[in-house]
């Protein structure tokens, strides 16, 4: 297993790197929760700055 | 639960100080940066050994990228992150060594370089003992930001917070492994890099420019982020373009490192993996600009307003404009004219003065008068010759550098019809004098706005009111409660 990944490590990192951001992409994009996370953007103009 | 009901006691003093720091060194930087820009058009200037460009270019590079730079970012950072989080900054003691153990080791390092120490390494000149205090610094301020998120009233963590701990936690790797060298002697000051070679050339590379990606750009989007929308009185464009942002900035710029090593003894697949990656920023960088910019859609009177938001917007249009023209100079095609030219030159100011600066500026215009508790700035009028003279400033400088770096790069390969070398290197030098000139009194007007900058503020922390002129009111400076 270890000989192989490490024989692969170039392709298997692209891979994982890849399929991690893909996953952030759809995490985020997802439209059923389009509106929950761009209610976050309102966080700074919550409250005074004092 | 009502987050608004409990209002926090921020930890104001430790970015009061920050401030103050801000502007003092970023006047120092750019003095330094006038000095040796006259001293190019000038050789006669290079007096005595201390005072050489070569000791002084480091001290300018460093009083801008990490004094004026650095402090911004403390400043920025320590603010918006107990804004956004809704609770005091942790450890008053642990913020406040991060304070004087960063001054600490500016002047350190300072005097590193005037009196020839250095690793000779571009934007990592201090010596192992300097290197090795900023580390402990550098992990008080990761605890007492990431102890502050831990502490937080509010559930989210906002996204100007994912880029400040981005650019702290990577610039504490580039940092760590970039700096591994042995001491010749406990007591001495020289060391030798424990990497050589085209490894020491590539690890460097993927130092300096992540230097540029996570320092002067992850960090400073940060402020972006926050103080945009704040300012503004509105919210960012897009949360989740913000989100892609970031993960994509992230993902991307630790591979773009090796362009600044193409035909070099760096094999040819990782100068083509680093064109290629720079190429690819493109899209992340104007997304990021786009939802920036756009912040201001429905809105844009306010930009007519307030000069505070136009040195924001103005900095955004910069970061679009030189992260279109780094990835265009990071072509192997382009380099090979580009690159060891004043074209570099130019690139790299139009990023530092044109957005870092802008984007500092801004944040300081709206920070001072929240800081010291003042219905507003002093003069909005000076805000305004301030953006102007400095802008005009920018234009002439990055200009006659691509004037400068367009012919000298010419000039080089300019082969005559029995194929010999058409100009001598000293030809060459001699033809930047006026682009040399022109450049230095560009520098002069950004140094001569910014002195503008230190009297306002300095009038607006004494709470002098300006004559013939109403302050400008905080109810459309975005600096009113939005509840």
């Amino acid at each position: 297993m270890i000989d192989w990944l490490s024989d692969n490590a170039g392709m298997t990192g692209l891979m994982f790197f890849f399929s991690v951001f893909c996953g952030i992409v759809y995490w985020a994009f997802r439209p059923s929760q389009k509106k929950v996370i761009e209610d976050h953007k309102f966080i700074p103009l919550k409250g005074d700055e004092q | 639960m009502n987050m608004l009901a409990e209002k926090p006691n921020y930890n104001d003093e430790i970015v009061k100080l920050f401030t103050i720091a801000t502007v003092f060194w970023g006047v120092t930087g750019f003095l330094v940066g006038v000095f040796i820009a006259l001293q190019m058009a000038f050789p006669a200037l290079n007096i005595g050994e201390y005072l050489t460009f070569g000791r002084l270019r480091p001290l300018h590079t460093s009083a801008v990228i990490f004094a004026f730079g650095g402090n911004a970012l403390f400043a920025t950072s320590y603010f918006a992150v107990q804004r956004t989080c809704r609770t005091r900054l942790w450890g008053d003691g642990w913020a406040k060594f991060t304070f004087w153990g960063y001054q600490f080791f500016i002047v350190l390092a300072a005097l590193g370089y005037v009196t020839g120490v250095t690793q000779a390494k571009e934007y990592a000149e201090p010596e192992w003992y300097a290197d090795l205090w900023l580390t402990f610094v550098w992990v008080a301020y990761l605890i007492v930001f990431l102890m502050t998120l831990k502490n937080r009233k509010e559930p989210h963590i906002y996204v100007a917070n994912w880029f400040f701990l981005g650019f702290i936690v990577t610039v504490a790797v580039l940092h760590l492994v970039n700096n591994i060298s042995i001491p010749v002697s406990i007591f001495g000051a020289k060391s030798y890099p424990l990497w050589g070679g085209v490894q020491a050339a590539m690890i460097q590379w993927w130092y300096g420019h992540n230097a540029v990606g996570f320092f002067l750009t992850a960090g400073f989007l940060g402020i972006m982020y926050y103080f945009v929308p704040k300012r503004a009185g509105r919210p960012v464009y897009s949360y989740r373009l913000s989100i892609l942002h970031f993960w994509s900035l992230i993902f991307m710029y630790i591979w773009a490192g090796p362009h600044h090593l193409h035909y070099t003894a760096l094999p040819d697949w990782a100068q083509t993996l680093g064109m290629t990656f720079s190429i690819m920023l493109w899209m992340p960088s104007w997304g990021g600009m786009i939802n920036g910019m756009m912040t201001l859609s429905g809105a844009w009177h306010k930009l007519r307003e307030d000069p505070v938001l136009k040195f924001m917007i103005i900095s955004l249009a910069f970061y679009g404009m030189s992260t279109f023209e780094g990835p265009l100079m990071s072509i192997k095609a382009v380099n090979a004219l580009s690159h060891y030219t004043d074209w570099t030159i130019g690139h790299v100011h139009s990023g530092a003065l044109g957005w870092v600066a802008f984007i500092s500026f801004g944040a300081i215009y709206h920070l001072v008068p929240v800081l010291w508790k003042r219905p507003g700035l002093y003069s909005l009028k000076l805000v305004n010759t301030h953006l102007w003279i400095s802008t005009i400033g920018i234009v002439l400088y990055i200009a006659a550098m691509w004037v400068s770096g367009i012919m000298e790069g010419l000039m080089w390969r300019s082969y005559d019809a029995l194929g010999f070398l058409e100009y001598s290197f000293v030809e060459t030098v001699a033809a930047k004098h006026i682009p040399y000139l022109i450049r230095a009194f560009g520098g002069i007007l950004f140094l001569s706005g910014s002195l503008i900058m230190v009297y306002n503020l300095i009038k607006t922390v004494r709470g002098d009111a300006a004559p013939e002129e109403n302050l400008y009111p905080a109810e459309d400076a975005g600096e009113t409660v939005h509840a």
